[in-house]
């Protein structure tokens, strides 16, 4: 099917276009949700991340990368909206609710592109899924969540193994730390998540909004992408749990050498 | 002296109802290692040519040297009873019906305030006790302590009056007065037993009465003792009277009139009081005639009592005569042992009462039947109450009772720590028990298997446990439960190695220390300071002897002693505070609020717990401090380590998903508990509030890493908000001295931030006791402070008592919370100054 690859920039959705792929479906176009634009030229983005229900905002700066770094079309949409409807179940009433973004940005998707089918990368997240497909089947699309309900510890293996280079952005939970987990690999914190599930119950594949990730380079990529400066930015002084994420200032792209 | 080889032990063993386990109690100084002693000397099994040495069970070197009994100590003895004392025995489970001879396994125990977690560990072991009372100072604070504990234990007591020889010789008490001593501690024993029980209750009757036997009198120094029984026996065919009747006749209000050869009840111009007249009259007329040399009435005494000396016995004059005589008249082992085996239950008849609160798990399981019925083939179960040092450094015997199965070497077993909850994994380990061993004294000696209602040592348990736990055989089997001291380890000292390369050799010693002392605490602080917590200053004193010379073997610095402080507050927080999760998708809304006067001491006692079915817990807590009934069931939890005196209520209306996050809620709750937000101290005495929550709806974005972290913040904004003030502990402290001394202690409690509550004299001596509270913190240097002021008259007890607020605002440096916040804070490592509420408080 003609699919369209829904991407935060994060490791999840970004293996399940890997397989999507290996199921045979073909990626015709990647699609993002931004945070909104100011007006204020000096910061082009006022917020980096929006603590939204639905989507990953941090590392929104090196999505525009992605498009180049795979050779697909991307198409973008800024988020407008809020979560207004917080309950499990999901009936678009108002056009002011943040899931409303994503209908707008698919049915632009699907007018230029033909898609019959979207990628999306949710594991566990029932919130999330139900408010995808709630825009899938308003649009008649399907949605293809190759990830949906493996266990996470299997998959976070596989996504290592894959090939996959994808570095933590955002930690928000108890156990993980700024100064030592932002800007690491998977493979690196792999050992930590697990303890930390041990420990607290963590969900090793962040699904909680424990941590959000980058994928700077995968199999699909035809260039990877490189990070050339980067800055912490804490978000709230939590003494326990302190959260924090990575800022892009400066990123670039590189052949991949084979 | 029996000789029995360990085969013959074996056997004894089997027999469950001729086993005796008991331990021997009292207040320091009151004579219990000495008189343990005479028993040790009349009926120690294997000991053999060591026995009636002095002090037998104060093993170590410096037990010897101070004279104090630092560590409890087993022995084993074997001891006849005749014919005609069998009879005494009426309960069929209390004697195989063929068998004369009885294993008694006794304990002795330390006196002094400061070891008392030895005490407890001893009396968890067995089944009765010895209460030593020194009739002289009569009962004192740690004897009720240990009476207290010991029924609490449903250990049944017997008592035992000692250092009579005092009262004859150095005060020259008459008679009459002598008797109302006796009448009076008795009456004490027996108000302090009956505050904790009744004789209504499961145990059966536990009050003790002379009538009955179950009171002895003697002196241990000199080896001798009896009861009225022995008396009893000696009139019965004078009088052509049944023993036990006669018993009955010798003490309380009978008189008798030797003229006219009546009994009354009343006291009359011409009759005696029957216990003065046949018990102390015989014996003031043996002490007379001895001591004021009275040759010729001397010997006919002896004559009369029919007692034959040795010719070496012969030469001697005096208080040694007296001693030889005495003891021959009234062994002291004899009495003892047949009040023993007469009066205290066996493991038969007293697990059947025990066992509902020795046992965690449903009292219809397995391992709860086979303990009730103490079944040597049921599933093991055994409890480990303290380890022992082995010859081999670094190793420990792990001292325990076996309740029910058999014990043996080599046998795999499940080896559950205090933490193992069934069907979990933490805190279990799966071994092969390597030996078990009898521990008699400083020996110790291999052994087969050893059946229930025993008590013995096991080899290779010591690495999988810390201080106590359960062993068994049932895949299924609960743990008993931990033991409850009466003191908490509240002074604290810092230590370090002299020469910084020794650390790994210090926290090894500090592993093994806290291993070898029940109640000994050694942490490490996050600014890596290693902490050893002790009872008082010589538990420490003790402890870090032991620590320097026996465990880590290496020269080391202490810091000056420091208590620990609570944490709790004095209003209700000022505001319901929130704080938001990580994701900041859930929200918490939590108030602090002081509980009222009494609570905390409730759950401490356990009066208030965990465990109780929280209808009964709501109408408790409703009727005696007035909680909302509604709330008072909602307890979430209890901390920190689930038993503290904090408590977690949830009083919303209808939130969804509240119950899921509970589990998380309660982890951050006792975490906040336990290190509280002003000096990471334990808090105490707080009731925090769940008002409200948001949460995501989304299972997923609540877990654990989100929610613990936010329930921490919200406790501490929530205690920040309500006044927090610092608690301090308080010992009760019982000084014993002469009137002239009594100026003297004033002086030094009042510059110590002390208050004299109650002063008495001590009926019928020239002594005072003065009873006074004594901030722990102000404790150190007040035994040797009091000596100099009083010229050394006044003798302090001191026993951790209750927790008191120290007054002062915390957050103002200038105040003494203040200057103790600081100081902690710095101690530990942590960032300087309470930290800022908006670190802990969210705004919507």
């Amino acid at each position: 099917m003609r699919t369209v690859a829904l991407i935060s920039g994060g490791k999840d959705s970004c293996y399940n276009i890997l397989q999507c792929i290996a199921a045979g479906h073909e990626i015709v176009a990647l699609a993002n949700l931004h945070p909104p634009i100011s007006s204020n030229e000096s910061n082009f983005f006022t917020l980096d991340e929006m603590d939204s229900y639905m989507y990953q905002t941090v590392g929104h700066d090196a999505i525009d990368l992605y498009s180049e770094a795979t050779g697909l079309p991307l198409y973008r949409e800024a988020i407008i909206g809020t979560s207004l409807q917080q309950g499990s179940d999901y009936t678009h009433e108002s056009p002011e609710d943040e899931v409303e973004d994503l209908y707008r940005l698919l049915s632009h998707v699907k007018e230029m592109e033909s898609i019959e089918a979207v990628s999306v990368g949710a594991i566990l997240s029932n919130y999330q899924r139900v408010r995808v497909e709630n825009v899938c089947n308003r649009l008649g699309l399907t949605s293809l969540s190759y990830l949906w309900q493996r266990d996470q510890e299997e998959l976070l293996n596989e996504m290592i193994l894959s090939g996959m280079n994808s570095i933590l952005i955002k930690v928000a939970a108890l156990g993980l730390d700024p100064k030592k987990h932002l800007g690491k690999s998977l493979q690196e914190c792999q050992h930590d998540l697990l303890k930390l599930k041990a420990k607290f119950g963590l969900n090793v594949c962040g699904e909680g909004g424990e941590y959000e990730t980058l994928t700077l380079d995968c199999p699909l990529f035809k260039k990877s992408i490189v990070v050339i400066e980067s800055e912490t930015v804490p978000h709230s002084k939590d003494p326990f749990a302190p959260v924090a994420y990575l800022k892009f200032p400066k990123l670039s792209l590189a052949h991949k050498v084979f | 002296m029996v000789n029995f080889t360990v085969d013959e032990i074996r056997v004894m063993m089997d027999k469950k109802r001729n086993i005796r386990n008991m331990s021997v109690i009292a207040h320091v100084d009151h004579g219990k290692s000495t008189l343990t002693d005479s028993l040790v000397g009349k009926a120690g099994i294997i000991a053999g040519a060591k026995a009636g040495e002095m002090r037998f069970t104060d093993t170590r070197k410096d037990e010897q040297e101070r004279c104090i009994t630092i560590k409890s100590t087993a022995v084993t003895m074997y001891f006849e009873l005749s014919e005609k004392d069998c009879a005494f025995i009426t309960n069929p489970e209390q004697r195989e019906s063929t068998e004369k001879g009885f294993l008694i396994n006794l304990i002795d125990s330390p006196g002094h305030v400061d070891f008392s977690s030895e005490v407890t560990a001893a009396l968890r072991v067995t089944d009765g006790a010895l209460v030593v009372v020194d009739c002289v100072s009569g009962v004192c604070v740690q004897t009720e302590t240990v009476l207290r504990q010991a029924i609490g234990e449903r250990i049944k007591p017997i008592l035992f009056m000692n250092k009579m020889d005092r009262a004859l010789l150095e005060l020259q008490l008459d008679q009459e007065a002598l008797y109302q001593t006796f009448q009076r501690i008795v009456e004490n024993v027996n108000v302090i037993v009956a505050t904790y029980a009744d004789d209504e209750g499961p145990m059966g009757e536990i009050s003790v009465d002379p009538s009955k036997g179950s009171v002895g009198f003697g002196s241990g120094l000199h080896g001798w003792a009896f009861t009225l029984k022995q008396f009893a026996e000696m009139y019965a065919d004078k009088f052509k009277i049944d023993t036990i009747k006669l018993m009955n006749r010798l003490w309380g209000e009978n008189f008798f009139n030797p003229t006219t050869k009546k009994w009354s009840k009343t006291k009359d111009a011409d009759n005696k009081r029957s216990f003065n007249m046949y018990v102390l009259d015989p014996l003031y007329k043996v002490f007379d005639a001895i001591m004021n040399y009275k040759k010729e009435e001397t010997d006919s005494l002896l004559t009369k009592l029919g007692i034959k000396l040795s010719l070496e016995d012969r030469e001697k004059d005096g208080k040694n005569l007296l001693k030889a005589v005495v003891r021959q008249w009234l062994p002291a082992g004899d009495t003892l042992l047949q009040m023993i085996a007469i009066h205290l239950p066996s493991p038969a008849v007293a697990q059947k009462y025990r066992t509902e609160m020795l046992y965690e798990g449903p009292l219809d399981d397995e391992s709860a039947v086979a303990m009730k019925n103490c079944d040597p083939n049921g599933p093991l179960m055994m409890y480990i109450s303290k380890m022992v040092p082995t010859t081999d450094k670094g190793r420990f015997y792990a001292f325990g009772r076996v309740f029910a199965g058999k014990v043996c070497t080599g046998m795999k077993a499940r080896i559950m720590g205090p933490n193992y909850v069934p069907g979990n994994k933490a805190d279990l380990y799966e071994k092969a028990i390597q030996r078990t061993v009898l521990m008699m004294g400083r020996f110790v000696e291999a052994i087969e298997d050893v059946p229930c209602g025993n008590i013995c040592g096991l080899v290779g348990v010591d690495q999988f446990l810390v201080k106590t736990g359960t062993i068994s055989t049932f895949k299924d089997a609960h743990n008993l439960r931990v033991m409850k001291f009466s003191v908490s380890p509240v002074v604290r000292v810092a230590v370090e190695p002299k020469n910084p390369a020794d650390l790994p050799k210090l926290v090894e010693g500090l592993k093994r220390l806290a291993k070898s002392d029940p109640m000994v605490q050694c942490i490490i602080e996050e600014s890596g300071e290693h902490i050893v917590a002790g009872a008082g200053e010589l538990h420490l004193e003790i402890c870090l002897k032991d620590l320097e010379e026996d465990h880590a073997c290496i020269p080391l610095k202490k810091s000056d002693p420091v208590v620990s402080y609570r944490e709790t507050v004095s209003e209700e927080s000022d505001q319901v505070c929130l704080s938001k999760s990580p994701n900041k998708h859930n929200r918490l809304y939590m108030k602090a609020v002081p509980m009222p006067d009494g609570l905390p001491e409730d759950i401490d006692k356990g009066d208030v717990n965990a465990r109780d079915d929280f209808k009964i817990r709501g109408r408790y807590l409703s009727d005696k401090y007035e909680y909302d009934v509604t709330e008072a069931r909602k307890i979430w939890c209890f901390g920190p380590d689930t038993t503290g005196p904090n408590l977690l209520m949830d009083v919303t209306k209808g939130v969804q998903y509240l119950n899921e996050i509970k589990d998380s809620v309660v982890a951050g709750f006792q975490w906040a508990t336990k290190e509280g937000v002003l000096c990471d101290e334990n808090m105490r005495g707080v009731r925090f509030n769940i008002h409200d929550v948001t949460l995501h709806a989304d299972a997923i974005h609540r877990g654990g890493g989100q929610i613990i972290p936010t329930a921490r913040r919200v406790f501490y904004a929530s205690v920040l908000t309500a006044a927090p003030r610092l608690m301090e502990p308080v010992y009760l402290c019982e000084i014993q001295c002469p009137e002239n001394a009594v100026g003297g202690i004033y002086g030094v409690l009042n510059r110590r931030r002390g208050h004299v509550f109650e002063e008495s004299q001590v009926a019928g001596t020239p002594m005072f006791i003065v009873k006074a509270y004594l901030p722990v913190n102000e404790s150190f240097g007040f035994t040797a402070d009091l000596r100099s002021n009083t010229g050394g008259q006044a003798f302090p007890q001191c026993v951790f008592d209750h927790w008191q607020i120290l007054p002062g605002n915390p957050f103002e440096v200038t105040t003494k919370p203040g200057q103790v916040v600081t100081d902690t804070r710095k101690r530990k490592g942590l960032k300087e100054g309470i930290p800022a509420l908006d670190s802990y408080l969210d705004k919507l």
